[in-house]
């Protein structure tokens, strides 16, 4: 870990956490965004269209010199000049040469995240070329100085107050902080620098193999201007920007502006193919495609998905540490989870390091992302990488490789832990405060002490006589549902043998390697998905029911991966992942049992809050609610119920305590609103934040598992 | 001929985003709509299917200023653009203009408000049933300018607000007029 680079890192962090006006406005957006982007996919099939950007993009990269050639080829037949940029600096030399050559004194541009990503308008100046942004957002953040801090919406974080202050300065008046009015001031100053101007730049969305043109889309219109009235026009364009036919082309337009913006299409889709009349001659056309990485990217197995990326910024709309902090914290010049990958390969790893662990994996931005980017995955690869190169810390290298991998280390040094705990928790089951150089974890949630007994030695206590059980199904209880909470485990016996199932605890079972993974530690937790698959197998149950999904998914996705070209472990793997399911999943699909709970709970008025890994790692968010619903409790939806906790396990309690903080606080509130007296969920580490959380805040709202508000219907 | 339905859909879809579009029973009647809401110097109206009909000359009798000819001079000094269309797309209220000669794009980009002149015949489905029409362009024209247009320019990008006329026509006012042109290639 680099020190000094942690420490900016944490003071950005901090500066943000500071401006709450940021964060309101972001959560303003991100609910807006949610309900203008459902109602624009209305009758689309939102999982087709994303397959189909995916499989076209996917074309391209495997063949990416074939169509690169193509596009080539008819853009100079069209009369466009074609310039291929392996680096950042070979394309500013280029536009600048361009410039110089021709005795450009001006440029306008119109907004192209790729002139970000490479400087542009910094080489231009070098070049004695005024580079003027005439997208709004891109114009008000030039005026001050800035970098954009949403790939879409450039200057989201500011309000109208700055900027009519930076309008002032350019007019000389003073402006009024109404938007209107600076709206039309923009289009007043900004006008005659089209006029004046001897270069348009601009980027691209789509570059066409099939035609050599390319598309824009855009709705200010300042790029039909600036790609029509300059003599010359740069069209600075990522080579990840191809698609191969007409027909592909309107397939990126047809979601692009829904999932960006809520629209339906943007006020201008402008379609360009080779050098058009200009004045009394022909436009002179370049195309400087960008490689800069990209090449690189396609290259790496883990990661290349990203190319997909059609730049929608919906990644960021929906992440809840974006919006507690932000673009320029969370992103370098590609923003939110997108923008860490793309940062790795176009900007260097070490520009990428903090915003990789920024992630709190609440997979979110997987759902939305409109070319079926499993961006979590390819975050958590990156992750493994920098833990290569940087080291995943001296603290957690000891922890994971030493006495994680040692099973029996692990769990004595926990019990050891349950001794040594007591001064804090009096004997009690939460710790409320923490001494010395703790005490800031304390301080705004309550947390869980080690259980004095955990679930595998209490496992036996439960005596299961049932006759003729229907399946015998083996637990895994993860962590937190072993240590922390195994009055849960004992729960799920109840409840199982209610529904004449048979539940064992395999001795042998050891962490699921989630947190390990999630700190960049590969290495232990495959070693620890051959332990687990090992253990959980060995009686040969029916199923492995689960109470964590992080478990679950580990279970269901990140053994199968780790193992999958190992012939030892391969087949097991796939067999534990087909036979695992969360608990509440298995009741209701697997058993069919729902009914057997009917009308036995008491009426309280609760309300569910999804698990991320549950609901976007699972599928499941119907199950858990019919439960509750036919054992007769009275069930009441919050807002932004699957919005997460902002737990992430070490990323509440090590890396990142202030984010996790600031989402929980947001997550509580949405409780309290919801007037239910208690929250239910399937998640024990939800468990752990919520109940701290509203234990912290003395809110009379208690937290539990959807299996042990089943466990109380059983007399 | 697009099932009335279809005419409908366009009509909802291009005023949710704030066009203006209104049916009209012959040219003279959609003349005189533009020289009541132009606001100033008309541009002369481009398009095969407004030549043929005369349209500038209904411009004129029903009272429109019409400048003399579209240059950057005076494109930028004028009130108002009159525009055929090639066609339209039902599912987004859009309108498509061949733009590849300058006249029509400075038309269109410069004035602050824009007449698009569109006959029903030639509203399509969606932005996929355009890709055929898309091809022929390409095919008939290697060098070309294309442009979707979906209500007035807009932006949001202060405080996510959404704002009309940032840079394009604050306006945009489509006047469905029938027997027009059949013709998809044809502005």
């Amino acid at each position: 870990m680099n020190k000094q680079r942690n420490k900016q890192y944490k003071a950005r962090i901090n500066q943000a956490l500071a401006t709450p006006k940021l964060q309101d406005a972001l959560h303003r957006f991100g609910d807006a965004y949610v309900v203008s982007r459902e109602k624009a996919f209305a009758g689309l099939d939102f999982e087709a269209l994303r397959k189909e950007i995916a499989r076209i993009k996917d074309e391209v990269r495997a063949n990416h010199q074939h169509y690169l050639d193509e596009f080539t080829r008819n853009a100079e037949a069209a009369g466009a000049k074609v310039f291929l940029a392996r680096t950042a600096e070979e394309a500013n030399t280029y536009v600048a040469d361009l410039a110089r050559a021709r005795g450009v004194k001006l440029a306008v541009k119109s907004k192209s995240m790729a002139s970000e990503e490479i400087h542009l308008n910094r080489a231009l100046a070098e070049a004695g070329v005024k580079a003027l942004e005439t997208d709004l957002g891109e114009w008000i953040i030039q005026l001050a100085g800035q970098r954009p801090s949403h790939m879409v919406m450039p200057a989201i974080h500011m309000f109208r107050d700055e900027v009519a202050e930076l309008f002032s300065k350019v007019t000389g008046r003073t402006e009024a902080e109404d938007i209107d009015h600076l709206v039309r001031v923009a289009r007043e100053q900004l006008r005659q620098g089209y006029l004046d101007a001897g270069m348009g730049i601009s980027g691209a969305n789509i570059a066409v193999a099939e035609t050599g043109g390319i598309a824009l889309v855009t709705n200010e219109g300042n790029a039909r201007l600036a790609t029509t009235l300059p003599k010359i026009h740069v069209a600075l364009v990522g080579i990840e920007k191809l698609v191969p036919t007409l027909e592909d082309a309107a397939t990126v337009v047809r979601v692009l502006p829904k999932n960006a913006t809520g629209q339906l299409l943007t006020s201008y889709v402008t379609w360009i193919r080779g050098a058009v009349p200009c004045g009394d001659t022909d436009k002179e056309l370049h195309i400087v495609l960008l490689d800069n990485g990209r090449s690189a990217l396609a290259e790496s197995p883990h990661c290349r998905d990203a190319l997909r990326c059609i730049k929608c910024g919906a990644c960021a709309n929906v992440c809840p540490v974006y919006q507690t902090v932000g673009g320029h914290v969370f992103g370098h010049i590609y923003i939110s989870a997108i923008g860490i990958i793309l940062t790795a390969f176009f900007h260097g790893l070490d520009n990428a390091a903090e915003l990789v662990r920024a992630c709190i994996g609440c997979r979110a931005c997987v759902a939305v992302c409109p070319a079926d980017i499993d961006l979590e995955n390819i975050i958590l690869s990156l992750r493994e990488t920098i833990g290569q190169e940087e080291g995943i810390g001296l603290g957690k290298s000891i922890v994971f490789r030493k006495v994680m991998r040692n099973r029996k280390l692990f769990h004595s040094l926990i019990r050891a832990a349950s001794l040594l705990q007591k001064p804090v928790t009096g004997g009690g089951r939460t710790i409320r405060h923490l001494p010395l150089f703790f005490s800031s974890l304390t301080e705004w949630r309550t947390l869980p002490a080690v259980a004095e007994k955990p679930l595998r030695d209490a496992w036996n206590s439960v005596p299961q006589k049932l006759e003729k059980p229907r399946y015998k199904v083996a637990l895994f209880g993860g962590c937190a549902n072993d240590f922390l909470y195994p009055e849960l485990g004992l729960d799920v016996i109840k409840v199982m043998n209610k529904l004449n199932v048979e539940v064992s605890y395999p001795q042998k079972q050891n962490c699921c390697g989630v947190p390990a993974l999630y700190s960049g530690d590969k290495e232990t937790a495959v070693a620890l998905a051959e332990q687990n698959v090992a253990a959980m197998l060995e009686g040969n149950p029916d199923f492995v029911i689960t109470t964590c999904p992080t478990c679950t998914l580990a279970l269901k996705r990140d053994f199968v991966e780790f193992l999958h070209d190992n012939p030892v472990w391969a087949e097991k793997a796939e067999h534990l992942a087909s036979i695992t399911v969360d608990a509440a999943g298995f009741i209701v699909n697997q058993l069919g049992a729902a009914e057997e709970f009917k009308g036995l709970a008491d009426p309280e008025k609760v309300t569910y809050h999804d698990s991320c890994h549950l609901k976007r790692g699972a599928g499941v968010w119907k199950e858990p609610r019919q439960l509750l619903v036919t054992s007769g409790r009275e069930l009441v939806e919050m807002e932004h119920a699957d919005r997460c906790c902002g737990f992430g396990g070490s990323y509440s309690l090590t890396s990142h305590p202030d984010i996790s903080r600031r989402i929980l606080g947001d997550k509580v509130a949405d409780i309290e609103k919801s007037g239910a007296t208690c929250v239910a969920m399937d998640c024990p580490g939800c468990m752990l934040q919520l109940r701290g959380g509203l234990e912290k805040k003395g809110a009379k709202v208690r937290a539990m598992h959807t299996i042990q508000l089943l466990a109380e219907t059983i007399d | 001929m697009p099932v009335p339905a279809q005419i409908e859909r366009f009509v909802n879809a291009a005023g949710q985003v704030g066009a203006h579009v209104q049916t009209f029973a012959d040219p003279s009647a959609a003349a005189a709509y533009i020289a009541a809401h132009a606001g100033g110097t008309c541009l002369p109206p481009l398009g095969a299917s407004l030549d043929r009909l005369g349209f500038a000359a209904a411009l004129q009798q029903s009272g429109a200023a019409l400048a003399p000819g579209i240059d950057r001079a005076n494109a930028a000094g004028a009130a108002a653009a009159v525009t055929g269309a090639n066609f339209a797309l039902a599912a987004t209220g859009t309108v498509v203009l061949e733009s590849t000669a300058e006249m029509v794009r400075l038309a269109t980009t410069l004035p602050e408000r824009h007449f698009v002149l569109l006959d029903p015949a030639k509203i399509l489905a969606d932005d996929l049933a355009a890709v055929p029409h898309l091809r022929e362009f390409h095919r008939r024209q290697p060098r070309n300018y294309l442009a979707y247009i979906t209500g007035p320019s807009r932006t949001a990008d202060i405080e996510r607000v959404l704002t009309i006329g940032v840079h394009g026509p604050r306006e945009l006012h489509i006047l469905l007029l029938a027997g027009l042109s059949a013709d998809c290639l044809e502005l």
